[in-house]
């Protein structure tokens, strides 16, 4: 189950992967350098802790992200997209206006994402930091 | 904002030997350059970061004991060089 401390006025992250081992550690590194205060949930693996994603997972995490301050959501690849995408459809408009799925690479997304939000920074901002993880230079 | 209101600061500041800008102290050096409304970077290597993108200043690859150049512009540009310039040495 995801656990969810979206009251503190925070934007929240939704982590996708195909692992959970991804989505797990990437969260761990994302608390290191955002701190304690940005919640972070994931949705990463199968049902049976293979790789894959699983629809019901994806829901679960990114509806229990859409509240208080709402919640960018990152995803690494292909059926990942497909199971948000899926997820989005299910949600109510209260609920898809409190999340954006950010067009970004998980990693340097998720840490941009995470540092923007735990300045308190609003969910447009939180996804355009993300998103701008695409033009910045790793070397 | 009228070109007249910016202010300019420049401080140098110096990482505590063995505290590279990694993960955790970059994220604090950009936590506090955000809570400024000033433009601020952050230099080394001759590299220049944006203080306030934490993707910019892991790309600095700024090693412990490295020396840092706080350049901010803006209306609380003194206050922000001044603040980062005490924070840096102080990064764990």
């Amino acid at each position: 189950m995801p656990d969810m401390a979206t009251g503190n006025g925070h934007v929240s992250l939704v982590l996708v992967s195909h692992s959970a081992e991804i989505a797990q550690g990437l969260a761990e590194l994302v608390g290191q350098v955002a701190g304690p205060e940005v919640a972070i949930v994931t949705a990463g693996g199968a049902v049976d802790g293979s790789l894959g994603t699983d629809g019901g997972r994806v829901l679960e995490a990114i509806r229990s992200a859409s509240q208080g301050a709402g919640a960018v959501v990152l995803v690494d690849l292909g059926s990942s997209i497909l199971a948000v995408r899926a997820a989005l459809g299910e949600l109510s408009d209260d609920e898809i206006e409190k999340i954006v799925v950010a067009d970004a690479p998980l990693v340097e997304g998720a840490v941009a994402a995470g540092v923007a939000a735990s300045t308190g920074c609003s969910l447009a901002e939180a996804a355009q930091a993300a998103e701008e993880a695409r033009r910045v230079a790793k070397l | 904002m009228s070109p007249s209101s910016e202010l300019l600061a420049e401080r140098g500041a110096r990482l505590p030997d063995g505290v590279a800008l990694h993960a955790r102290p970059a994220g604090a050096l950009v936590r506090a350059a955000a809570s400024f409304t000033s433009e601020i970077f952050v230099s080394a290597n001759g590299k220049r970061a944006n203080a306030k993108s934490i993707l910019d200043v892991l790309a600095l690859g700024a090693e412990g004991g490295t020396q840092l150049v706080i350049a901010a512009s803006g209306d609380d540009a003194v206050a922000a060089a001044e603040q980062l310039a005490l924070l840096i040495p102080a990064l764990a």
